[in-house]
């Protein structure tokens, strides 16, 4: 019984981790930018197929992990520019806006991709299983992937708060006034941290296509299960997407285990708690 | 003589500064009191505290000798308390006389009716209009408030604090942002008040805050530095160095 | 009520009530999705339009409240006058629990509620002991209460005119109340409205749980059309879908949502005739409708004839 419950814990984190990748893009544009961008699952789910399709074609994953990352760069680049830039800070008008963006997004990917669940190939190096310490088993590639987002995040984490550039985007994040007052292109700084976010996110379709397979309505999975991450770890806060990506990755893997009817509604639980006692989510600005 | 408003060494915190550091003071019923103090002295955010905006970090706050200290704000309105904005703070998207309407039914058990129309409750019109009629803004009861005037705005702002019949009335910086001719208009308005209201009013403008007092706090860097008559508080030294000593 | 406006109530009157014989049963059945979808439009612009809430998980109280209706009939051999009032209160109970959303604002209380929407579809989808999962419940009987039975489609399109004229009447009274005052204050300026002595979290909440009632009608209205639910009503399209709806004919109206209603669906009917890819359409309209029309037809036509819409 223990092994399973470490194995869900293991699960958890391997989940956690790709949450953490989605989210602290999404929630580092909000905090910057004041930017609802509902397309994020689309995203995800495009720079997934991307990736696979560059993995079919060259028998690279990591080429397909950098092809996805950057289709999506561009992708969000010309979505920002030509589209959200009109928004403002109108968050009902940014969400429908990104949401009709995602519906157009989903359906052309579905032509083109079809309605088959897809699975971006693992590479051979990190198929199988290894053993843990404790004489536990595990997909290796996922293994890797924990190793992977964490080194994601620790970078992230580094540039956030031991970098100049994070600074200013930590002091943006708290007062976007003060950062044009230090002379600091505020717009450059924004296609920056909005490039290197959409990165992040179509880097993760590659990186969680191959282990939760690509197909049409999992762009809206991965966006809900990240804004509850977001949520529950505060708009804004890159720390607070850490912890709730742990907190949400762990409590989906025990609830798929323990009570697979009813896992959605153990994703409900921390928000309605959160809710009653303090709806700002752990770590959260101003909405 | 009553007590409406006492207030006991109030502290507000913002991270680490201290915006009110420790003031106390006492306002009997029916006094005119005006707050005076250079930008960042702390007066509005007193007045937030005070009025239940914003919680205070300590201290305590009494109205008319009840404890109000942890009541919210909306609880306070059912007292007697009755409130301008510095910044204009009236209903956008609305009608002059919508907005004095909501005013008026605030402290009405009515605001919760759901299937009778607003139209339809006479007294609380006629109300609404003798407000709007107050502050000189009855021609206009029929506009939206986006159409007034900065001016009219201000006088709309004054009407709406007035409607609930309000017992003390904190007013900040009622005359912020006018022309001379309006700041005169709404000094004299101010001054026509009922004598039995008491009133509490930040001021940044000298002149407006003299003629109006009966008494003067002046506040400094979150502290009470004097209190007294209005001639005491103009001719004291250390008053007009912290006002024009530094500029 | 304008004369103009008198005529044209009754010119749409007039049409509605001969659709069945002019038209027939294609056009009678789109009317009626509109018609519900309509219903469940004003509902979400019950807080959108009024009170400034923009609440994305209404399709789970029309969802709910049709599951809970379609399971008392079909499986419980419930009768209509029972399984219908139960699919409203059982809406309506969830709108309660989602109304704790209200203590949030902004962008916040969006993504909540997105997230909560989630929370009944999955159920929807994954409890399929319960809901049938992905095939829901079908079989749904049409609605009998005493002697009166509907017999057919027809008899169920006049049936939801009625009901849908009657809750119009009735949104028309909420909005003219203090109440429907009240929410626009608070919309219009929170922080005002609270030092006017108002609780703005506790009319929030109120309009939250009302609005969901409404939902939940719509949800009861919408089962007995269609005969079967399944969680395609609770996602989270339905719900943005709603909204939009309100958004394109005009928010803080009433007839606004249901105008939304026939030019959302008849547009999908109309472009799924011939164009694969429609739903990238529809995600077109969202866009053409969020950077071009934000006040929608409704405001649009007031704004062409000089003068701000009213309800």
């Amino acid at each position: 019984m223990t092994t399973s419950a470490i194995l869900q814990a293991i699960n958890g984190t391997s989940l956690a981790a790709l949450l953490f990748l989605v989210a602290s893009g999404f929630t580092v544009t909000f905090g910057l930018m004041r930017v609802v961008n509902m397309a994020y699952g689309a995203y995800y789910l495009l720079g997934g197929y991307v990736g696979l399709s560059i993995v079919q074609a060259t028998g690279s994953f990591a080429l397909g992990i950098v092809g996805g990352g950057v289709a999506i760069v561009i992708l969000g680049y010309v979505v920002d520019r030509f589209l959200i830039r009109y928004t403002g800070e109108n968050h009902l008008a940014q969400v429908l806006l990104t949401v009709g963006i995602a519906f157009v997004i989903g359906d052309v990917a579905l032509k083109i991709w079809g309605g088959d669940s897809l699975k971006v190939p693992v590479p051979v190096a990190l198929r199988g299983a290894m053993e843990l310490p404790g004489g536990l088993v595990y997909p290796t590639y996922r293994f890797v992937m924990i190793v992977f987002s964490l080194a994601v995040a620790g970078t992230l984490w580094l540039l956030y708060t031991r970098t100049q550039i994070g600074a200013v985007v930590r002091a943006g994040v708290d007062d976007r006034e003060q950062v044009s007052a230090t002379g600091i292109n505020v717009d450059r700084l924004f296609v920056v941290v909005s490039a290197l976010a959409s990165f992040l996110v179509g880097m993760a379709g590659v990186v969680g296509g191959a282990f939760l397979t690509l197909y049409p309505g999992a762009e809206w999975e991965i966006l809900i299960v990240a804004l509850v991450v977001v949520i529950v770890g505060g708009l804004g806060s890159l720390g607070g997407a850490m912890v709730g990506a742990l907190v949400v990755g762990w409590l989906d893997a025990y609830g798929r285990w323990l009570l697979p009817e009813f896992s959605y509604f153990v994703l409900f639980g921390p928000m309605a708690v959160l809710l009653l006692f303090r709806p700002r989510g752990i770590a959260g600005k101003e909405a | 003589m009553s007590t409406a408003v006492e207030v006991t060494g109030l502290v507000k915190e913002f991270g680490g500064l201290r915006a009110v550091d420790g003031v106390s003071l006492s306002v009997p019923a029916g006094e005119r009191r005006v707050l005076i103090g250079p930008n960042g002295a702390g007066k509005t955010t007193l007045f937030h505290c005070v009025t239940g905006t914003l919680a205070p970090t300590a201290g305590r706050v009494t109205l008319f000798g009840r404890d109000v200290t942890a009541l919210p704000e909306h609880r306070r309105t059912a007292l007697g308390m009755g409130r301008t904005f510095q910044i204009s703070n009236v209903i956008a998207g609305l009608t002059c006389a919508e907005n004095v309407v909501l005013a008026a039914l605030g402290t009405d058990r009515r605001k919760w009716l759901l299937h009778r129309p607003v139209a339809a409750l006479d007294d609380v019109r006629r109300a609404a209009h003798a407000s709007l009629e107050l502050v000189g803004l009855g021609p206009r009861a029929a506009d939206a408030v986006r159409a007034l005037s900065y001016g009219e705005r201000r006088q709309l702002e004054l009407a709406l604090a007035l409607t609930a019949r309000p017992r003390v009335l904190f007013l900040d910086e009622p005359c912020a942002g006018l022309s001379p001719s309006e700041r005169a208009r709404i000094s004299r308005m101010i001054d026509d008040l009922p004598r039995d209201l008491t009133l509490l009013m930040i001021e940044h403008d000298m002149d407006v805050a003299l003629g109006l007092a009966d008494r003067v706090t002046v506040l400094h860097r979150g502290r009470v530095i004097l209190e007294g008559a209005p001639g005491e508080v103009q001719a004291n030294p250390e008053v007009r160095e912290v006002y024009f000593g530094h500029v | 009520m304008t004369p103009g406006r008198l005529a044209a109530a009754a010119v749409v009157l007039v049409a509605a009530v001969l659709l069945p014989q002019v038209a027939g049963p294609f056009w009678m059945g789109l009317v009626t999705q509109m018609i519900v979808f309509g219903l469940l439009a004003l509902s979400v612009d019950l807080l959108l339009g009024h009170a400034g809430l923009f609440s994305i998980c209404h399709g789970s109280f029309f969802a709910v409240a049709a599951y809970t209706t379609a399971i008392l009939q079909v499986r419980h051999a419930v009768p209509t006058a029972l399984a219908a009032p139960a699919g409203l209160v059982a809406g309506t109970l969830l709108g309660l629990v989602f109304g704790l959303a209200v203590r949030t604002r902004g962008v916040y209380f969006i993504l909540i509620t997105i997230a909560f929407g989630y929370v009944v579809w999955g159920m929807a989808h994954r409890w399929s002991s319960f809901t049938g999962g992905d095939n829901g419940v079908t079989n749904v009987p049409f609605p009998a209460v005493g002697g009166l039975r509907i017999t057919s489609d027809t008899e169920y399109y006049y049936l939801a005119l009625v009901v849908a004229g009657l809750v119009a009447l009735g949104y028309r009274r909420l909005i003219r109340s203090p109440f429907g005052l009240a929410l626009r204050g608070i919309k219009g300026s929170e922080s005002r409205m609270r030092t006017l002595g108002y609780d703005s979290n506790r009319h929030l909440y109120a309009a939250f749980v009302l609005s969901a009632a409404l939902a939940s009608l719509a949800g009861v209205l919408y089962v007995y059309a269609n005969r079967f639910v399944n969680p395609v009503a609770a996602s989270f399209p339905v719900s943005v879908e709603a909204a939009l709806m309100a958004i394109v004919g005009g928010t803080g109206t009433i007839v606004g949502p249901f105008i939304g209603s026939a030019i959302i669906l008849g547009l999908r009917n109309w472009v799924s005739s011939f164009f694969e890819l429609y739903a990238a359409v529809m995600g077109g309209v969202f866009i053409v409708a969020v950077l071009w029309v934000p006040e929608g037809l409704v405001g649009l036509a007031a704004r062409l004839r000089g003068r701000a819409p009213h309800a």
